[in-house]
């Protein structure tokens, strides 16, 4: 088995790298993937916290790396899913602990166990994000459909350009909010993905659950009735290489939609 | 025909409130336009004065053969997938007439002419001083000490170390 390695970045922070990285993993491993994700956002860690792992962790990557521990010591387990496991990054190190070399070789042993690794990136273009994608083959850009998010990632795209061993990256738009596009208050996924000239592989709205579910440390996608979960889901069977349509948000998020999605959940129940 | 009338008042009614709602420009539009004016600049590396210098030598060198709306003139990149094109639209006022333009030429290469003269002139000084630097080492220290001189009062504790290493080159000029 040699699993498929994607980093997830961004260049700007705050635009949901890490609840994607979560989200998609969780996603993946439910549809019957192995998958382990790899935070290396080193010194800023938070993957443990969306996955509610915080409490769990014994190693992280740099007990590897400095050969305090075996490599399968520090994969920690999900807690509903055993096809699913974290690799935290250290919360008291920087990022000079780990190498782009030390990340290559750790994500080569973990492509003979599993089916994708997902790596987890810091914010910036510095030697954080030379680390994450260095054992990558494939990139997710995570961006807003905000001007700054937009900026940085043309910025990403360009250096994962000059990457020869990043064969593929695709555009992950979250935040969509379908109101503010449709009176024309913002940029529209089309706006943004031909400003960047990127392919797609997922549009994920806005939604107040993100806040919730990062509370209780339970990705969104574990929750069927959310709209964001089931974009997530989307992404990660595209990924797998199904060919999902993308929602149409603005439906799904009208009045009627969901009013009409109200009733038919009390008709549902009566059953 | 009363019918034919209203319908006409309608439709000026509703050009009224699209003309005014093209006049304002939406934000969505406006971010993508400063949005895909930052990126080209990043992209290509072409600051706001590189740009501006580009349009004024457009101008100058499309006014020698039509007269145009040089205000008018919008000069903007636009990416189609892989491919970057430069898009410049100008409306133009009136074609020149065939006088005008040879006229225009003429003018041009008669500065062209004179240029390459001082063109040439300029390339001979610069290899002059080229080989200068070369074979003397001392001009550039010269240069050099000139700066640390213009300095020499705001970092008055530093001068004394830099004079310790540019003595020699300063000995060879006397």
């Amino acid at each position: 088995m040699t699993g498929r390695v994607i980093v997830i970045t961004s260049g700007k922070g705050g635009v949901g790298k890490t609840t994607t990285n979560a989200n998609i993993g969780t996603a993946l491993a439910k549809a019957g993937n192995k998958v382990v994700m790899i935070d290396t956002d080193l010194g800023l860690r938070n993957l443990d916290l969306l996955l509610g792992l915080e409490n769990r962790i014994v190693y992280t990557i740099v007990d590897v790396v400095e050969k305090r521990c075996k490599l399968k010591q520090a994969l920690v387990k999900d807690k509903k899913n055993p096809n699913l496991c974290l690799l935290a990054a250290a919360q008291t190190r920087d990022k000079t602990a780990v190498t782009e070399e030390q990340l290559k070789e750790i994500c080569e042993q973990l492509q003979k166990d599993f089916d994708f690794i997902l790596v987890d990136c810091p914010a910036g273009i510095e030697q954080g994000f030379q680390n994450a994608v260095a054992g990558a083959s494939e990139a997710i850009v995570v961006t807003t459909p905000e001007m700054s998010a937009v900026r940085d990632a043309d910025r990403i795209i360009g250096l994962l350009e000059a990457k020869e061993e990043i064969e593929s990256y695709k555009l992950l738009i979250n935040r969509v909010r379908p109101n503010l596009i449709k009176s024309n208050d913002m940029m529209s996924v089309e706006d943004v993905a031909e400003i960047l000239s990127a392919d797609l592989i997922g549009i994920i709205p806005e939604d107040t659950g993100i806040i919730t579910s990062t509370n209780k440390g339970e990705p969104i996608v574990n929750d069927e009735d959310s709209l964001a979960g089931k974009a997530y889901r989307n992404v990660a069977h595209r990924i797998m290489g199904e060919e999902v349509p993308f929602l149409n948000l603005e439906e799904e998020t009208s009045f009627m939609t969901k009013v009409k999605k109200f009733f038919s959940h009390l008709v549902g129940k009566e059953k | 025909m009363s019918e034919n009338l209203l319908k006409e008042i309608c439709n000026r009614v509703l050009s009224l409130f699209k003309q005014t709602e093209k006049e304002e420009e939406n934000a969505k539009d406006v971010a993508c336009n400063r949005l895909r004016v930052v990126l080209m600049q990043d992209r290509t590396n072409l600051t706001p004065e590189l740009l501006q210098r580009m349009r004024k030598e457009l101008v100058e060198l499309l006014s020698k053969y039509v007269e145009m709306d040089k205000d008018a003139l919008e000069l903007n990149f636009d990416q189609e997938g892989d491919q970057m094109a430069l898009m410049l639209s100008i409306p133009v006022i009136r074609a020149k007439d065939e006088k005008e333009i040879e006229e225009a030429l003429k003018a041009e290469d008669e500065a062209k002419e004179s240029d390459e003269d001082l063109e040439s002139e300029a390339d001979d000084d610069s290899e002059e001083e080229k080989t200068d630097d070369n074979s003397d080492e001392g001009s550039s220290d010269d240069e050099e000490e000139e700066k640390e001189t213009e300095n020499e009062e705001a970092k008055s504790e530093e001068v004394e170390i830099t004079e310790e290493t540019s003595e020699e080159p300063e000995q060879n000029h006397e």
